[in-house]
C-alpha cells in the first residue's frame, strides 16, 4: 500500500490503521485499509460512492469490530475496545447523520458530549466550545431538532469537542451544507482545530475543497485504498476524475486549472 | 373402559380437533405477516351463532336466557351461518386495521379488539346473558336422527364428525399453504415492500386471509359449543389466544404437522393431561402452576428451539428434465443440504423456457426478437410502436420539509433502450426511483408508463403494468429458498387467487411447472443452480444481489428499474451482473439504471440523465457528459 | 351535572394512577425498544409485597416506598438476565413480545401459587373526606393524587436537571451517538429499568389503593389500559404518557359517568384504537426517531 515518505509528516502518529478490514455483519465492505494521521495534520479520505469511507470511520469509532489489522491511538492498541472507552480516551466522531440528539436541546446536547466532565469543567467546557461557535450562543435552548443544517453541523461537532479529544474523525461534515457554509466549515474550523494540535481524519465527498485544506491525502475506492499521497500533489493532478471513478472512461473536462 | 372414561376421553378428543382447526387458522394468518390477536372473538362468535341457532326462540325455555336471533335451524345449517358470521365480522375489522397499520400496531389493536369484545359481552345482558352465558344449547341431531342413541356412542359420533371436519379444514389449508397464494403471503410476511414490487396486493391479501382465518375460527367455535352444550364469556378471554401461540411456537411456526403436534401438546396433553393429577394443595395451585409452566414453555422454547418442534419444510422443486414423479424423493433427500447434482442435466432444459419474453420496442439487437411472441404467456400484449417513450417523467416535484429533494425532473426512457441515471450523493436520485415505482406520492408531475399515467397509484399497481424494480438495499425473501423467491416473482399465476388455489390445483400446477423450468434456465445462466434450494436469507451480500436481478426478470418486465445494482458487490460479481445486463439489452429489454459505478453506466447506458441536488444538470450521451464542467464539479465537488 | 363533575374527579384519581404506571412503561419502552407485557404482574406483585410488609405493622405508605425498592430491583434484575440476553440474540420484535408474555405468566402465576386466589386490603385509618365541589375524596385518594405529582415531578426534575436523565433521553434518542459521548449506555439502561421498575412498584401499590381489594390480576388487566395511555402519547414519549394517562383516564370516566359506568374500559380502549387508526405514532409523539411500537 503506498505511503508518502515519513520525514514529509509532521511528528508521530497519534492514530495508526493498519490493514484494517470491517463491514456489517458476516459481510467486509473495506479491506486491509490503513492510514496515518499526526497530530496537527488533516487527513482528507476522498473517493467515489460506497468506497467504504464512512465504514473506515464507524470501524476506527468501535461503532463497527474489526474483522483483521488494527488501531492504534497514541501508540496503544485499541483495536475492539468499547466505543465509549474511546470517546474518553479522546476519540471524538461526528457521523454523517444522526449527529446530534434531536430531542434535546443545544445546552444539553453540549453537557451530553461532555458527560464524563466534573460540573464546574462542564460549565466551563460548554463556554468554551460556544466561543468557538459563536452563532450558537443564541441558540442553547433550542430543539436540535429545529436547526437549520449549518447551525446543527455546528453543535455536531462542538459536541465531539467537549472531552477536547486528541483525534477527531468527521463523516462528510459537509453534506447539505452550501458551498459557502462547507468551505467556512472546513477552512476556519476544521483547519483551525488541527492547527491546534487535534490529529484529524476526515472524510469527504467534496474532494476539492477538502483537499485544499488538507496535509495528506487518502483515496479510497471500492473498499481499499488505491493511493495515498499528499494533498497538495493529488489536487494538482489532472487525472483526479480517472483516481475517483472507476471504469475505463473517466470524466475530463475540456481544460483545467489545478486549484 | 367406564362411561366416565369414555366420556373423558370423546370430549379431550373434541378439544383437541378444535383447537387444531383454530391453531392451524391462527398459523395460517401469522405466516402471512397477520398477528391476530383477536382470534378467540371469531371463536367466540361462531360458537354464539351456532347457539342461538338451536336453542330456538327465547321462549323456548321461558324465557330465562335472554339472547338474540333465537332459531331452530337443522344441522349443518346453523354451523355454515357461523362461518359466515366469522367472515362477517373480519371483513371490516380487517380491512380498518390491516390496512393503516403494520405488524407491531395491529397486533396490539387487536389484543384491544379483543378485550373491547370481552367487555361487551358481559355488559349487554340482553344479548349475552351475562356472565352466566348460555347453556342447554342442544347437540346436532340429538332431537331427531340420532334421539335413541346413547350418549356415550353419540359422543364417538360426535368425535368422528369432529374429525371429519379436521381433515376438510386441512385439506383447505393445506391447498392454500401449498399453492403459489401461499409463497404470496409467505412473501408478504418476509418483505411487504418487495412483494409489491412484484404486483402483490399486499392489504388485499392481508384481509383476505384474515377473513378465510375468521370463518374457521368461527367453525371452530361452533364445532366445540355443539358438543359442550354451553357458551360461557369466561372461556373466551384474550389469553386464550396466547394458549394457541404457544402451541404453534413449541410445535413449529410454519408447519402444519408441527402445529398438529403443538395442537397436541399445548391445549390438550398440558391441560387436560394435568386433570390426572391427583389434586394437591390449596385450590388453584394446580392451575396457576400450569400457567406457569406455560410460561416457562414459552422462554425455554424461545430460547433453545425458536423454530418449535418440528421447522418449516423447505420446498423443493426438481429441475425439468429430471424423471417424472416417482423421483420427487430422490429430489427431496437431495435438496436438505446437498447440491443436487442436476446442474448437466438442466441443460437440457424444456425449450419454451429459453427464450425471454420481452415485448419488443426499438432495439439494436439481433434476430433473437422475431422470437418475441405478440401475445406471451402472461397476456401482455407487445407494443411494436416506433421509437415511443417507454417512460416518460416531466416536471417531477416532491418535498421533504423544507428542502425539495425533486425538483422539476424531466426525462424519457424509450423502448428498448438503457438509461442511466447519476449523480452524487443527496442528488436526489432514490427519491426519483421511489417515485416512479410508487413509494412515494409526487407533488406535482406526471409519469407515464406506455401512455398510461402512474403517478401516485400504489406500487403492486405499477408492477403489474410491467415496471419492475430492484431496492438498493437487500429485499429478498428470507424464510423462502431461492426457486421461492423467483417464483413469487411470476406475474398473472391461476395459484395466487384464493378460488385457483382452492379448486384449480391441476391447472395452477401445470403453470407452475413451466415457471419453474423458466426459473432454472435463470438459475443456470447466472450460475446459481446449486443455490436453488437454499434459503435466501443464507446468501451472501453478492448472491442476494443476484437473486434480485433473476426475480425482477421473473416478473417479465416491460421496464426494469434497477436501484444500484452494483453497490456492495465484488469487482467480480459486478462484471458478472454487467455482462447479464448487457445481454438483456441485447434482447430488447429497457431499463432505468442508477449507480455511482460509472463504468457500468458508460459501457451499458445510450443515454444519461445528470442530477445534482433535486434538479436534472445534464442529459444526453456519456461522452457528452463526460466534457462537461458542471457535472465534473458536481461530482468532484469544487 | 354533579354526577358529570364526580365522574371527572374519579378520572384525575385514575390518571393519576395511569400516568405513574404509563411514564414508568414507556421509559422502558424508549431506552430498549421492549413492550414489557410482564409490567402488570410486576405491579401485581409490588402490591403484594406492600401487603406482607403492612399486615405485619408497617404503615402503608412505607410499605409503598419498600414496594417501589422491591419493583426497581426486580424489573432491572428482569431485563439484564432475561431480555438483554435474548436481545443479543437477536430475537425478533414478535418473539420478544412473547417472551415478555412468558416471563410475566410466570410471575403472576407465582404470586398465585404463593397467596392463592384470594382478596387482599390494605390496613389503612378512614382518614378525613375532602369536598372539592361537589365530589368527596376520601385520604387515600386525596394521598394518590398527591404521590402522582410528586413523582411526575421528580421524574421531569430527573429527565431535565440531571446529567443522568439526560443522558437517558440522549441514549433512547441515539444510542450509537451517546457512547460517541463517553456515556456507558448500559449502565444507563440499567438504571432506567430500576427506575420505571420503581415507578412500576408505586403504581401497583397506589392501584390496589384505589382498587379496596385486589387479587393476583390486579395488574393483568391494567398493563393494557397503561399500554394505551403509554402509546396515545407516542411510546417513549414520557411527558406524551403523562398527558395519555390524563386523556384516557379523565375521557373514559367522563363518558362512562355520561352512558352507563360499565362502558368506562370499552371507551377508554376505544380511544385507543381510534388514535391508532388516525396517527399510528400517538398523538404526541415527535416524528423523528418514527416511534410507534418498538421499531
Amino acid at each position: 500500500m503506498p505511503t508518502s515518505a515519513p520525514d514529509d509528516r509532521p511528528g508521530p502518529p497519534l492514530l495508526e490503521v493498519r490493514g484494517l478490514t470491517a463491514g456489517y455483519g458476516r459481510v467486509p465492505a473495506i479491506f486491509d485499509v490503513g492510514v496515518e494521521v499526526a497530530a496537527g495534520e488533516v487527513v482528507a479520505v476522498v473517493g467515489p460512492n460506497g468506497a467504504g469511507k464512512s465504514t473506515l470511520l464507524k470501524a476506527v469509532a468501535g461503532l463497527l469490530p474489526a474483522m483483521a489489522g488494527s488501531i492504534r491511538f497514541g501508540g496503544r492498541d485499541v483495536t475492539g475496545r468499547a466505543s465509549f472507552h474511546l470517546a474518553r480516551a479522546g476519540l471524538g466522531y461526528v457521523p454523517q447523520l444522526d449527529d446530534v440528539f434531536d430531542p434535546l436541546t443545544v445546552a444539553e446536547n453540549l453537557r451530553m458530549g461532555g458527560y464524563s466532565l466534573d460540573r464546574q469543567e462542564l460549565t466551563r467546557r460548554v463556554e468554551e466550545v460556544v466561543a468557538v461557535f459563536p452563532q450558537i450562543s443564541g441558540l442553547l435552548g433550542r430543539t436540535a431538532r429545529k436547526l437549520s443544517g449549518g447551525e446543527r453541523k455546528m453543535v455536531a461537532v462542538g459536541r465531539a469537542l467537549m472531552l477536547r479529544p486528541k483525534v477527531l474523525l468527521l463523516d462528510e461534515p459537509t453534506a447539505n451544507l452550501s458551498p459557502m457554509l462547507a468551505s467556512a466549515l472546513l477552512a476556519e474550523h476544521v483547519r483551525r482545530l488541527a492547527d491546534s494540535g487535534v490529529a484529524v481524519l476526515l472524510v469527504e465527498q467534496r474532494a476539492m475543497a477538502a483537499l485544499r485544506i488538507a496535509d495528506q491525502a487518502v483515496v479510497m475506492v471500492s473498499g481499499r485504498v488505491s493511493l495515498s499521497a499528499p494533498a497538495a500533489e493529488l489536487a494538482g493532478r489532472s487525472d483526479l476524475g480517472e483516481l475517483f471513478l472507476k471504469g475505463a472512461q473517466s470524466i475530463q473536462p475540456a481544460e483545467r486549472a489545478p486549484s | 373402559m367406564s362411561t366416565a372414561l369414555q366420556f373423558y376421553l370423546a370430549t379431550a378428543l373434541v378439544y383437541f380437533g378444535v383447537d387444531l382447526i383454530a391453531c392451524w387458522a391462527f398459523n395460517m394468518q401469522l405466516r402471512a405477516g397477520v398477528l391476530n390477536f383477536a382470534f378467540i372473538v371469531f371463536q367466540a362468535a361462531g360458537a354464539y351463532t351456532q347457539a342461538v341457532l338451536t336453542l330456538g326462540p327465547q321462549t323456548n325455555n321461558s324465557g330465562y336466557q335472554s339472547y338474540v336471533f333465537g332459531n331452530e335451524l337443522p344441522f349443518p345449517i346453523p354451523m355454515v351461518i357461523a362461518m359466515a358470521v366469522g367472515a362477517a365480522i373480519a371483513l371490516p375489522v380487517g380491512w380498518l386495521v390491516l390496512r393503516r397499520l403494520d405488524r407491531d400496531l395491529h397486533g396490539l389493536t387487536f389484543i384491544v379488539v379483543s378485550l373491547i369484545a370481552t367487555r361487551l359481552v358481559e355488559i349487554q345482558v340482553n344479548w349475552f346473558n351475562g356472565p352466566t352465558g348460555l347453556s342447554l344449547i342442544p347437540q346436532p341431531l340429538s332431537g331427531t336422527v340420532l334421539a335413541n342413541v346413547a350418549p356415550q356412542d353419540y359422543s364417538w359420533l360426535y368425535v368422528a364428525f369432529t374429525g371429519v371436519i379436521c381433515v376438510a379444514v386441512y385439506y383447505v389449508v393445506h391447498r392454500i399453504t401449498s399453492s403459489p397464494l401461499g409463497r404470496t403471503l409467505r412473501s408478504l410476511d418476509d418483505n411487504e415492500p418487495a412483494a409489491a414490487a412484484l404486483g402483490k396486493a399486499v392489504t388485499a391479501n392481508k384481509v383476505m386471509i384474515f377473513v378465510v382465518g375468521g370463518a374457521l375460527g368461527a367453525l371452530s367455535g361452533a364445532v366445540l359449543v355443539a358438543f359442550i352444550g354451553a357458551w360461557a364469556p369466561s372461556g373466551w378471554l384474550y389469553s386464550e389466544t396466547f394458549v394457541l401461540a404457544a402451541a404453534i411456537i413449541i410445535g413449529g411456526r410454519g408447519n402444519n404437522l408441527g402445529v398438529l403436534i403443538g395442537a397436541a401438546l399445548v391445549p390438550v396433553g398440558f391441560f387436560e393431561g394435568t386433570r390426572f393429577l391427583p389434586a394437591f394443595g390449596p385450590p388453584g395451585l394446580i392451575d396457576a402452576i400450569q400457567w406457569m409452566a406455560i410460561g416457562l414453555l414459552f422462554l425455554v422454547f424461545l430460547w433453545f428451539r425458536p423454530i418449535g418442534i418440528l421447522p418449516e419444510r423447505r420446498r423443493i422443486f426438481p429441475p425439468p428434465g429430471s424423471a417424472p414423479k416417482t423421483s420427487r424423493w430422490r429430489a427431496l433427500r437431495w435438496g436438505i443440504g446437498s447440491a443436487p447434482r442436476l446442474a448437466v442435466a438442466s441443460a437440457g432444459a424444456a425449450p419454451a423456457a429459453s427464450a425471454p419474453r420481452w415485448p419488443a420496442g426499438q432495439a439494436a439487437s439481433s434476430g433473437r426478437l422475431s422470437d418475441a411472441p405478440s401475445a406471451s404467456r402472461t397476456g401482455r400484449v407487445a407494443s411494436v410502436v416506433e421509437a415511443v417513450a417507454l417512460l416518460s417523467v416531466t416536471n417531477l416535484r416532491r418535498g421533504f420539509g423544507g428542502v425539495q429533494a425533486v425538483d422539476d425532473v424531466s426525462f424519457e426512457v424509450p423502448a428498448g433502450q438503457t438509461i442511466g441515471l447519476i449523480g452524487p450523493n443527496g442528488a436526489g436520485k432514490s427519491t426519483v426511483v421511489s417515485l416512479i415505482a410508487g413509494a412515494l406520492k409526487p407533488d406535482s408531475g406526471t409519469i407515464r408508463l406506455k401512455g398510461h399515467e402512474i403517478a401516485g397509484k400504489a406500487p403492486h399497481v405499477i408492477a403489474r403494468q410491467g415496471l419492475v424494480r430492484t431496492f438498493q438495499l437487500s429485499s429478498q425473501f428470507s424464510s423462502l429458498t431461492v426457486m421461492e423467491n423467483l417464483l413469487t416473482a411470476v406475474p398473472g399465476q391461476r395459484g395466487d387467487t384464493l378460488s385457483g388455489a382452492l379448486f384449480s390445483a391441476r391447472r395452477w400446477r401445470h403453470q407452475e411447472r413451466d415457471s419453474v423450468a423458466r426459473a432454472w434456465e435463470l438459475l443456470r445462466r447466472f450460475e446459481m443452480v446449486p443455490k436453488a434450494s437454499e434459503y435466501a436469507g443464507n446468501l451472501s451480500g453478492g448472491q442476494r444481489r443476484l437473486v434480485e436481478v433473476m426475480r425482477a426478470l421473473m416478473a417479465e418486465p416491460q421496464l426494469l428499474l434497477l436501484d444500484e445494482p452494483m453497490a456492495g458487490v465484488s469487482p467480480v460479481l459486478a462484471e458478472q451482473i454487467e455482462a447479464h445486463l448487457a445481454t438483456l439489452q441485447a434482447e430488447g429489454l429497457a431499463m432505468l439504471i442508477v449507480e455511482h459505478e460509472l463504468g457500468v453506466i458508460d459501457r451499458l447506458c445510450q443515454s444519461v440523465v445528470v442530477m445534482a441536488e433535486g434538479k436534472v444538470i445534464a442529459q444526453g450521451p456519456m461522452a457528452t457528459i463526460r466534457r462537461s464542467q458542471e457535472v465534473v464539479d458536481a461530482y468532484i465537488g469544487a | 351535572m354533579s354526577l358529570f363533575v364526580t365522574s371527572i374527579a374519579f378520572g384525575v384519581i385514575t390518571a393519576s394512577v395511569l400516568a405513574i404506571g404509563a411514564v414508568g412503561f414507556t421509559l422502558q419502552a424508549g431506552v430498549t425498544n421492549i413492550v414489557n407485557f410482564a409490567y402488570g404482574s410486576t405491579m401485581t406483585a409490588c402490591a403484594l409485597i406492600a401487603w406482607v410488609a403492612n399486615q405485619a405493622g408497617l404503615n402503608l405508605w412505607l410499605a409503598l416506598v419498600l414496594a417501589a425498592l422491591f419493583g426497581a430491583v426486580f424489573t432491572a434484575l428482569l431485563n439484564r438476565l432475561i431480555y438483554v440476553p435474548f436481545s443479543r440474540r437477536g430475537t425478533g420484535v414478535v418473539s420478544m413480545i412473547y417472551v415478555t408474555i412468558g416471563a410475566g405468566l410466570i410471575l403472576e402465576y407465582a404470586l398465585e401459587a404463593i397467596w392463592g386466589p384470594h382478596y387482599f386490603t390494605y390496613l389503612q385509618s378512614n382518614g378525613a373526606s375532602f369536598h372539592v365541589l361537589s365530589a368527596t375524596f376520601t385520604t387515600s385518594q386525596v394521598a394518590i393524587l398527591a404521590i402522582a405529582v410528586a413523582t411526575m415531578v421528580s421524574v421531569h426534575l430527573l429527565l431535565t436537571r440531571t446529567q443522568l436523565g439526560t443522558a437517558m433521553r440522549a441514549t433512547a434518542a441515539n444510542r450509537n451517538l451517546a457512547r460517541n459521548c463517553g456515556i456507558n449506555t448500559e449502565r444507563v439502561v440499567d438504571i432506567a429499568w430500576a427506575l420505571s421498575g420503581a415507578l412500576c412498584g408505586i403504581a401497583g401499590v397506589v392501584l390496589a389503593v384505589n382498587t379496596f381489594a385486589f387479587t393476583y390480576t390486579l395488574g393483568e388487566g391494567f398493563v393494557v389500559i397503561i399500554f394505551a395511555a403509554a402509546v396515545l402519547g407516542g411510546l417513549g414519549q414520557p411527558y406524551g404518557a403523562m398527558a395519555g394517562a390524563l386523556i384516557v383516564g379523565v375521557v373514559s370516566e367522563a363518558a362512562a359517568g355520561l352512558t352507563q359506568p360499565e362502558y368506562k374500559d370499552v371507551i377508554a380502549f376505544a380511544i385507543l384504537i381510534l388514535v391508532l387508526l388516525v396517527r399510528p405514532h400517538g398523538v404526541f409523539s415527535e416524528l423523528s426517531g418514527r416511534r410507534g411500537v418498538v421499531r
